[in-house]
């Protein structure tokens, strides 16, 4: 097995953070992580000299390479080391360099294709379960050179592992070298092969059976510290005695996940109820986006309409109609030019044909329900539609095209008549905007009266706690300051609340409320936390849902840690809440539990037994790691010392034999020899 | 005075004649209308005929068009209009891009099927 990352970066761009490369750096982390080989793949460049600066430092290969912005997403495109395709590749890279300037800029895909006309020399790894992924449809049209995706995290590579029929999944580091790198990361990828070569590892990338994320324990485990901690990607109970190491693993372990939930110990008891207020306004924050998302798309129409221009513009032109008319008589010889006072040609809005034609290409490509569309829809009949619309599209807008050539050309026309006249010109107005206008307004109206009936809009369980988020009308000057979280005199605006949506909005205008918050001062989104008795927490309580929150958040990240939990709790909590809960997002992602409780350590039957030890040897502190299964008799450390599992895990974990036997018929039966 | 080609005199549509501009929407008809009575959906008449047939106009002439209104506007159909005899298809070749090749790509779909 060969240990790759062809993900890193020596090179500070506009798309990374500022750094300062340690070319040490490189070195160390070949070295503490056992690399067979690496990849340089800076953001949209490629620098020769640096490149070989690193090579020659070091013993293994290390591959030129690019991470381009490709289609809104990034690609690694890596080449092979011999000194003819370096300097090609440089001068494509170059090329590349010279399109992608700011962080905002990305390469289209015939661009790249044109960059880089020969895909087969190189690896090609899009970004697939990893920010920002390359689209579905880009990774189409470079098949069959993608054969690998890189995935950014431990879960997501396996996920994407029983996906037979997606891209290889690949996990490296996307490491930078710089020089303040302390805990180098422990993501990389492993490969079934003798000797590294471009091709060599290109042929694995093909195969799924070829990569793993360790080098002996097949992909149930990972490495989880650089001095090459081994754990489950399930759940690892770590134990140990006081001042033993346990902590200090947890923090290293953090450190080079790089996106760790860590739930500390003792945290979750300080400052309780802030965190919980805390907690409940991130929560609310979201519901309230979700809830009015369409509302804020409406409003953010609606301000755009400005009904007493509307309202001047027709007065306006019923003047110059009027002065226009009683002038009839007094037509001079341009004024009874018939185009002198035709309007314009108005030019027919699209894009609701276009937005129809894009649903009907989405019904035609898309593969994931292809099969109940097609129970629905005939392929044949969508393409016949999709022909016709096409058309229908072809057609208006060539007459669109038409009617704006005869509109300058009137307009030129009229502008040089009402030069010479002396008579008086009737103004345009466009009596179709207008009129959308009103209706706008109306129903502006009557959105927001609907939107204005108080009623629960989110319900959510967390263990024993229910969330029960609703909304309210606003009662007055007050709410809204809590709204804008400002001193504004909100009463004047208020005061048009309950007669019109429309003249309040441009009441909250007038007073300088941000167009982009307006949608906020509708109306009033609160939630209460209820105990299982349907009561509103208790202090006590308040800690337990903060726990379960912390523990279901971690969801979004790569790892979770969690050091003695028992710290904070009782064990009945533990034992009734917790242990689920931990058990289940084990399913979902590696979870490492630091603990001294028998409650959690043993009842909660995890995968995986870490134990941590300090002993004195020679008068220095040695700190080992012991790891097993818990039913393994010996645990084992990195350097080979081996204990007794049973012994260990009963001082560990209870005062010794007595206690044990109280809770024997429990837990440990298993482990008894 | 201005003489027109014989042989193209069918495929006018835009004259000057005595100080005054004239034009017609048919080419078979001698109903030939003063210019000021021109509309602007008669202007998209013409933008027909000057796209899908061939289609001639009187060269404009300064001195020959006294009428001040007809003037300005046989100058700027006049102008327009000529420019728009150079490209034909120019209200297609831009819609062309966006549309045609889906609807090709459909129709060879479908007879493939």
């Amino acid at each position: 097995m060969k240990r790759i990352d062809l993900h890193t970066h020596t090179i500070s761009t506009v798309s990374d953070s500022d750094f300062e490369f340690s070319l040490t750096k490189v070195k160390e982390y070949v070295e503490k992580l056992e690399l067979d080989a690496i990849a340089i793949t800076n953001h949209n460049t490629f620098d020769s000299k640096q490149y070989f600066e690193i090579q020659n430092s070091l013993s293994i290969i290390v591959f030129p390479g690019i991470e381009i912005d490709l289609e809104g997403g990034h690609i690694l495109v890596i080449t092979d080391t011999n000194d003819f395709e370096i300097s090609d590749f440089e001068q494509r890279c170059n090329r590349v360099s010279s399109i992608i300037r700011t962080n905002e800029d990305t390469l289209a895909i015939e661009q790249f294709n044109e960059i880089f006309p020969d895909l087969s020399k190189y690896i090609l790894i899009p970004h697939t379960d990893k920010n920002p992924n390359i689209k579905q449809e880009t990774i189409d049209s470079l098949k069959p050179h993608i054969t690998s995706g890189e995935v950014a995290s431990i879960s997501k590579f396996k996920r994407a592992l029983k996906d037979v029929d997606g891209l290889v999944p690949v996990l490296f580091s996307d490491v930078r070298f710089k020089v303040q790198l302390n805990n180098f990361p422990t993501r990389q990828t492993y490969i079934d092969l003798n000797d590294i070569s471009l091709s060599g590892i290109k042929s694995c990338l093909f195969d799924r059976s070829k990569i793993s994320l360790t080098k002996e324990s097949g992909n149930d485990f990972f490495q989880a510290t650089a001095e090459g901690l081994v754990l489950s990607t399930g759940l690892t109970i770590m134990l140990g005695e006081r001042s033993s190491g346990k902590s200090v693993t947890l923090n290293k372990i953090s450190a080079s996940s790089g996106n760790a939930k860590y739930i500390k110990q003792f945290s979750l008891l300080h400052n309780d109820e802030q965190q919980f207020n805390e907690t409940n306004n991130t929560r609310l924050s979201l519901v309230r986006h979700n809830f009015l998302g369409e509302f804020r798309k409406v409003v953010e129409k609606i301000v755009q309409v400005d009904i007493e221009q509307n309202h001047i513009e027709i007065e306006n032109y019923l003047d110059s109609l009027k002065k226009f008319a009683s002038e009839n008589e007094k037509k001079d010889l341009y004024s009874k030019c018939v185009i002198f006072s035709e309007n314009t040609f108005t030019v027919n809005d699209l894009t609701n044909l276009d937005k129809v034609i894009k649903a009907v290409e989405t019904l035609i490509k898309n593969n994931e329900y292809q099969d109940i569309i097609q129970k629905h829809l005939e392929t044949k009949n969508l393409k016949s539609l999709a022909i016709e619309l096409n058309q229908k599209a072809f057609d208006s807008n060539v007459d669109n095209n038409k009617k704006n050539w005869i509109n300058s050309l009137t307009n030129d026309i009229t502008r040089e008549l009402r030069i010479k006249t002396t008579g008086s010109v009737i103004e345009d107005l466009d009596f179709y905007k207008i009129a959308l206008d009103e209706v706008k307004v109306n129903k502006f109206n009557n959105v927001t009266s609907e939107l204005k009936i108080n009623r629960n809009i989110h319900k959510e369980e967390l263990g024993k706690f229910t969330i029960v988020t609703s909304t309210n009308k606003i009662e007055g000057a007050t709410d809204l300051q809590k709204i804008g979280r400002d001193k504004k005199a909100y009463s004047t605006a208020f005061g048009y609340y309950n007669v019109s949506a429309y003249q309040y909005l441009l009441k909250l205008k007038e007073l300088g409320v941000e167009d982009a918050s307006l949608f906020n001062f509708f109306i009033k989104i609160e939630s209460i936390t209820l105990n299982k008795d349907g009561f509103v927490v208790s202090g006590g309580e308040r800690s337990e849902f903060n726990l379960i929150h912390e523990i279901q958040d971690a969801t979004k990240y790569d790892l979770l840690l969690i050091d003695e939990p028992e710290s904070s709790f009782d064990n009945n909590f533990l034992n009734r809440e917790i242990n689920s809960i931990i058990k289940h997002i084990s399913t979902l992602m590696p979870v490492v539990v630091v603990t001294h409780n028998s409650t959690v350590g043993a009842s909660i039957k995890p995968n995986f037994l870490a134990i941590t030890k300090k002993s004195l040897e020679d008068s220095v502190f040695i700190y080992r790691i012991y790891t097993g299964y818990p039913s393994d008799k010996e645990l084992v450390s990195l350097d080979g010392n081996k204990i007794e599992n049973y012994d260990t895990l009963l001082s560990c974990l209870e005062a010794g034999l007595d206690a044990y036997n109280e809770r024997k018929e429990q837990a440990y039966d298993i482990l008894k020899n | 005075m201005h003489i027109m080609k014989e042989k193209n005199r069918h495929m006018t549509y835009l004259k000057i004649d005595n100080n005054k501009g004239y034009y017609r929407i048919e080419e078979t008809t001698e109903d030939w209308v003063e210019l000021d009575q021109i509309s602007k959906d008669d202007l998209l008449k013409l933008l027909k005929k000057a796209t899908t047939e061939e289609f001639g106009m009187n060269e404009y002439d300064n001195e020959l068009l006294q009428n001040p209104a007809h003037n300005i506007i046989y100058k700027n159909i006049y102008g327009k209009f000529t420019e728009l005899l150079n490209n034909k298809t120019r209200f297609q070749d831009s819609v062309n891009l966006m549309y045609k090749s889906a609807i090709d790509k459909y129709t060879i779909e479908l007879n493939e099927e």
